[in-house]
């Protein structure tokens, strides 16, 4: 047990009371996370949680955030305050003033993530600030999609602007976003949600202020950060130092992508450099480092340092960097629409250098990225649909992989009879994949296969922006094999190539098969009943069960 | 008038008797293998104590955690699960998300049908109900041969966008139950839960069908055996949405009844309120794992359904498997008596949602536990004392929950005094009950402060003043009878029907006709339900419609008139969602169409019952005061408690805090700064001083 040696000044009845005000505080953020899962309007943010909420000090650091939230945006956050905040200097703010940019460099890595920060008034001082972060489904440009070639063609960007002065809403701001959308209304009502829920914080923090009362939050914040960076380094001290190295092959836009870590593991602290990544590729699949550093870290912080709140302390201890220019790296005004298809790929590369530090401590390799299904109708009534196809989790070291679950980010899918509702698509088939987890003595994750087509004898416009893992599949650990690579083709015999646009035409359906995740161990050693009872479930093929894990139909009678 | 309520719980069975004024109340032991068997012994002796008869009993209300367990353990039927081809496997995919994004090691619940059982049977509906593809009989026929090799017990129909047309599944369910067994159960997902969203759906249905042999067969052996005894009255099941209804309904769809014990709890609440003239109540259940809130208003309860039985993941939200009826608003906080309390690495005080149960229990029962719980807290502090505690029934070592404090957290918190670190616990459960309080609060949109509030539960009364104050809440009821809460509960719940159906269209492109017709016919269906207990009784309708901007993925719900023409509540739900909209969020977007998602009908009636028994005052007791010295965290020093029980404090006389009120199930404690008073019909009253 760490004992916090400056604790000792504390009185018994403050030593509590601050306690009790961090807890209060990650449920203000709860709190806001949850307005905006209710009011939102993409169907990502509403059924899959791609949001983020949190409580910043006087200074613009991170106290607590929604536990709620995809980690990309979790990350991205606890910097852009104070990102935002050099541009417009805090003195500068009036009480009822919001500041608003989905700048890709300043808030989560591409235009389509708006960030709004409130600042807490309490008598005439800023004594802290709200933060929240979502997804708005279109923002102009050449909409998601991979084939832009510059940050100038996927949308609109807002620099750092005041969304409301002293209480009055600026129009201005909003009429160029919604000027710009195709779903102005929607866009429109996400910014406010964004502003309602920056409120609903704003009046909590306040509260709780008053109930305790708190001049500043100074002394609270020094409590929770020397707490957290105590707590990180003491998880961090459980890993032998040194330097562990990996990499990553990614299928790319059209050619591979090679991803390079390098773990320096110290006493207290980590530090990802992840020179000799490729450089900047030239379509959209490019990675902001703001973002890069967001899922680097996460990946780390699921497996050592998950029970640590996330705070400016606790995030401090893992650093990342990489050259400028790199598809890691990527400097303005290269394209990022899909950043996360790389991004999403980095827990697992540096999980990878922890498995060396770590032996059998780490979860096989996942099917990464988000696959964004974004379908679009082009007939006489015009539509979109957004989805999401999940793949399978790596095995962990003790269990199997979880099936048709993303990770690292935490979305899940929307239901077929909502999307079926929301837009004339039909979902003619949404079952596992068999055979596609990685064979091991815990199973990967399995994928699955969807075959979608539209309603109406009308051709479909495909994004493939997100299709990652069709060249090779996610690698399996300590002797287990790799996971499925996945497959996208359509029933007229095209074969998704690259990540570029395609057409499904009239009467033709899009057949997807996501990837299965890496399995972990030797597959001889799987348990025969956990392998008999995939076999008659169909979840891994007689062949399979086989030529992968040396299954015999008398073991099976034993 | 002379009713009966049996209460089965896992360990104990509550039987309450009601009649000519006064009420009885006897806790016998379970018999979990036949719970009838340990339920008529508690009854018969009841009912003999009392000098009365089976006979004589009008009416028996019953609630049990049977199907709850059935789930939880993993001892229902073995059911078939024929669905559409292409989703077998929509029970197993949940709904794709991890529900902890930073533990990698979590464990999704197994489905309640496993693959194989799970039978995919070519037909398509689509979004707006049209055909795309019918069942063929043949394909059908097969099916039936499917589950007669697989030896179902039990069999569940789920198709996609059965919700908008059942009729598929009203061709194959007809089908089938021609082909099988006459007494094999059917179930259609159009009929226990007729709403959008395939995996909440499906999930129910399989949860009916998985727990319906089970409960069929118990409700009926229960039946014969009170027969068997001369009773004749009406036998009535208590929902989990908070109203009573028939055997023969509960039997069909035993789903409804899960959550009957809290159910059972909260209708107390709502009795209580009635009782003392409280229109909007926060009911606090504090029990030995967890603690339950739920808000109501006018003696109503807040109900929604959205519920999640059986989680599979250390109690965490997300890791169960969700049934959608009617259900009664529960919060669940992981902080009851046994939650244990700890330091992590971060010298961070955590109480729950961990929790040492009744078994080993708290460190302070000497029954091997040896985690701070909070009761060794409140036993440290001297808020639970040692003698006579539970009736004598358990000793209690005050030293190893002092021990257990100061080594597991005055220690590693750096603290000076092990009565500061009991008191700092019990000052974060508080906090976290009062914070979960807000936060739903919040969420449903209603200001807290302007509530009272009514405890139950062991624990509530001893927590009930500071929650209070962390909520500027001012008034606090402590009911009579909260150790049999939930039985007395049933006596006095209504009698309800809830259904449910998805719309799903804009406000703008609704049928009126259609949805007028789609109201009546639910509405017919909800009075059909209830006047099946009895021809005469007076029934309250009661509509809600759920609206959202399009688009949106959670709504607002609204009462209607379902009497008024439908063109002009559409337009007055319009209206009023804005507004509510504006109220709960701080804008309005009047560009955006409004959808109703889905309405709902509910029906209500009251069952005749006699008048408010009346526990007198206990003549016997001793009436002594006497002192009681505690730390008080606030204070920072130790504080003495006037004390004194229950039993013999006479109604009409005030007690200033800070004051300790003692019974056998639970301590009331009465902080400074409020007073309490016994009213006639036995509540606790307590009210707080202005400051």
């Amino acid at each position: 047990m760490t004992v916090i040696e400056s604790a000792s000044s504390l009185s018994d009845r403050d030593n509590i009371a601050l306690n009790v005000v961090w807890n209060r505080l990650i449920s203000v953020c709860e709190e806001q996370a949850n307005v905006l899962m209710r009011v939102g309007f993409g169907t990502i943010v509403r059924e899959a949680g791609d949001l983020s909420a949190g409580v910043f000090n006087a200074d613009g650091r991170m106290l607590a955030q929604a536990v709620t939230g995809t980690p990309g945006h979790v990350n991205t956050m606890a910097e852009s305050v104070g990102a935002m905040l050099a541009h417009v200097p805090p003195d500068t703010l009036q009480p009822g003033d919001a500041l608003v940019t989905n700048d890709p460099w300043l808030g989560a890595g591409h235009v389509f993530d708006f960030v709004v920060v409130t600042p807490v008034f309490l008598d005439g001082t800023i004594v802290g600030y709200l933060a929240s972060t979502s997804h708005i489904v279109d923002v102009g440009g050449i909409g998601w999609s991979a084939v832009g070639r510059s940050i100038f063609e996927e949308g609109v960007v807002i620099p750092v602007s005041r969304l409301r002065r002293s209480g009055e809403l600026n129009e201005d701001i909003l009429s160029i976003i919604t000027t710009n959308s195709r779903i102005p209304k929607e866009a429109r009502g996400d910014i406010l949600s964004l502003l309602s829920c920056n409120d609903t914080g704003a009046a909590r923090l306040i509260d709780l202020m008053e109930e305790f009362e708190f001049r500043s939050l100074e002394r609270v914040s020094e409590f929770i950060f020397q707490r957290s960076r105590t707590g990180a380094a003491a998880a961090i001290a459980g890993v032998a130092n040194g330097t562990y190295t990996n990499t990553l092959t990614l299928d790319g836009y059209d050619s591979p992508i090679i991803l390079c870590a390098k773990l320096e593991i110290g006493d207290f602290a980590i530090h990802v450099d992840l020179s000799g990544s490729s450089p900047e590729a030239s379509r959209g699949i490019n990675c902001p480092l703001n973002y890069t550093r967001a899922y680097a870290s996460f990946g780390i912080r699921a497996l050592l340092a998950g029970h640590i709140p996330n705070n400016a302390a606790s995030l401090e201890s893992i650093t990342v960097s990489a050259p400028p220019g790199l598809i890691v790296s990527a400097e303005r005004p290269a394209p990022v629409t899909a950043r996360h298809v790389v991004g999403q790929a980095l827990p697992d590369l540096v999980l990878g250098c922890l498995a060396k530090a770590l032996p059998a401590n780490v979860l096989a390799e996942s099917s990464g990225a988000l696959w964004t299904m974004s379908l679009t109708g082009t007939g006489p009534r015009p539509f979109s649909s957004l989805n999401v196809a999940l793949g399978g989790m790596g095995a962990r070291p003790n269990k199997d992989g979880l099936s048709t679950t993303a990770f690292p980010s935490g979305v899940g899918s929307v239901p077929v009879e909502i999307a079926e509702a929301a837009a004339p698509v039909i979902y003619h088939s949404k079952e596992f994949a068999p055979d596609s987890g990685g064979a091991g003595q815990f199973r990967g994750g399995l994928g699955q296969r969807i075959e979608i087509g539209a309603v109406e004898d009308e051709p479909l416009a495909l994004s493939a922006a997100a299709f990652e893992r069709l060249k090779v599949g996610p690698a399996g650990r300590e002797g287990g094999s790799a996971g499925g690579k996945g497959r996208v083709e359509m029933t007229d015999g095209t074969v998704v190539q690259d990540k570029g646009n395609y057409e499904i035409p009239p009467g033709e359906r899009l057949i997807l098969t996501t990837p299965g995740g890496g399995g972990f161990g030797n597959p001889n050693e799987r348990d025969p009943d956990a392998l008999a009872r995939d076999v008659s479930q169909g979840l891994v093929t007689r062949e399979q069960a086989k030529s992968e894990y040396g299954y015999s139909e008398t073991q099976q009678e034993e | 008038m002379i009713r009966l309520s049996v209460d089965i719980g896992g360990t104990f069975t509550d039987v309450v008797l009601e009649g000519k004024g006064n009420r009885a109340t006897h806790k016998v032991l379970s018999t979990p293998d036949h719970p009838e068997v340990g339920a008529m012994q508690g009854i018969t002796e009841l009912v003999a104590s009392q000098g009365l008869n089976l006979r004589d009993v009008q009416s028996l209300i019953h609630g049990t955690t049977l199907a709850t367990n059935a789930l939880i353990e993993r001892k229902g039927a073995r059911v078939g699960f024929v669905t559409t081809a292409g989703f077998r496997d929509v029970l197993e995919m949940r709904n794709e998300k991890r529900f902890d994004q930073y533990n990698l090691d979590i464990e999704l619940p197994k489905p309640l049908v496993p693959r194989e059982l799970r039978i995919p049977l070519r037909e398509r509906t689509l979004a707006d109900g049209s055909v795309l593809q019918s069942p063929d009989p043949e394909e059908i026929d097969h099916v039936a041969q499917v589950l007669k090799a697989n030896a179902v017990e039990a069999v569940a129909i789920g198709l996609m966008h059965s919700y908008v047309n059942a009729a598929h599944e009203q061709q194959v369910g007809d089908r089938l139950r021609r082909l099988l067994d006459p007494q094999l159960t059917i179930c259609l997902s159009s009929d226990v839960s007729p709403e959008a969203r395939e995996y909440d759906r499906f999930s129910t249905v399989c949860a009916n069908a998985y727990v319906r042999p089970l409960m069929s067969r118990y409700l009926g052996q229960f039946r014969n055996a009170l027969k068997a005894e001369g009773f004749a009255g009406s036998f009535l099941m208590m929902l989990s949405g908070g109203g009573v209804t028939t055997l023969e309904q509960a039997m069909k769809t035993p789903i409804r009844v899960v959550e009957s014990g809290p159910a059972g709890g909260v209708a107390l609440a709502a009795h209580v309120a009635g009782a003392v003239g409280s229109s909007r109540t926060l009911a606090l259940d504090l029990g030995g794992t967890t603690a339950k809130i739920c808000f109501l208003e006018d003696s109503t309860p807040q109900t929604t359904r959205k519920f999640e039985v059986a989680r599979a993941w250390r109690d965490i939200k997300g890791s169960g498997l969700p049934v959608r009826v009617p259900t009664i608003e529960l919060v669940e906080i992981g902080a009851g008596g046994g939650s244990i309390a700890r330091v992590d690495t971060l010298s961070r005080l955590s109480v729950g949602p961990e929790s040492a149960g009744a078994s080993p229990g708290p460190c302070a029962y000497g029954r091997g536990g040896s985690d701070v719980t909070l009761t060794d807290s409140h036993i440290a502090l001297g808020n639970i004392v040692a003698e006579g505690f539970a009736g004598g029934s358990i000793a209690l070592d005050t030293e190893k929950a002092n021990e257990a404090i100061e080594a597991q957290i005055a220690q590693p918190m750096n603290m000076r005094s092990v009565h500061a670190a009991a008191a700092g616990v019990i000052e974060m459960a508080d906090e976290i009950m009062a914070n979960a309080a807000r936060v739903h609060g919040l969420e449903l949109g209603k200001d807290i402060s302007e509530f009272d509030l009514i405890v139950s539960g062991g624990g509530g009364a001893l927590h009930a003043t500071r929650i209070a104050e962390k909520l500027s809440i001012d008034r606090i009821f402590v009911p009579e009878n909260a150790g049999v809460g939930s039985a007395v509960g049933f006596l006095h719940a209504p009698v309800s029907f809830e259904l449910a159906k998805s719309v799903m269209r804009p406000l703008s492109k609704l049928d009126p006709d259609a949805l007028a017709t789609n109201i009546r016919t639910t509405r017919d269906d909800v009075l059909t339900v209830i006047g099946a207990v009895s021809p005469d009784l007076d029934i309250d309708i009661t509509a809600h419609a759920e609206l959202r901007y399009v688009g949106q993925g959670q709504d607002l719900r609204l009462e209607f008139d379902p009497d008024a023409t439908i063109a002009s509540e559409i337009a007055r739900l319009e209206t009023r969602f804005h507004e509510a909209y504006r109220n709960l969020y701080g804008f309005i977007m009047p560009e955006m169409d409004v959808e109703l998602f889905s309405f709902s009908l509910s029906g209500s009636a009251h069952l005749p019952m006699a008048t408010n028994p009346v526990n007198a005052v206990d003549d016997t007791v001793d009436r002594s005061h006497t002192e009681r010295q505690v730390y008080d965290l606030i204070r920072d020093g130790v504080v003495s408690f006037d004390t004194i029980e229950r039993a013999s404090w006479v109604p009409g006389k005030p007690l200033s805090g800070p004051a300790i009120v003692t019974e056998a199930q639970t301590t009331t404690i009465i902080r400074e700064g409020w007073c309490g008073t016994k009213l006639d019909c036995g509540h606790l009253l307590l009210e707080r001083v202005a400051p």
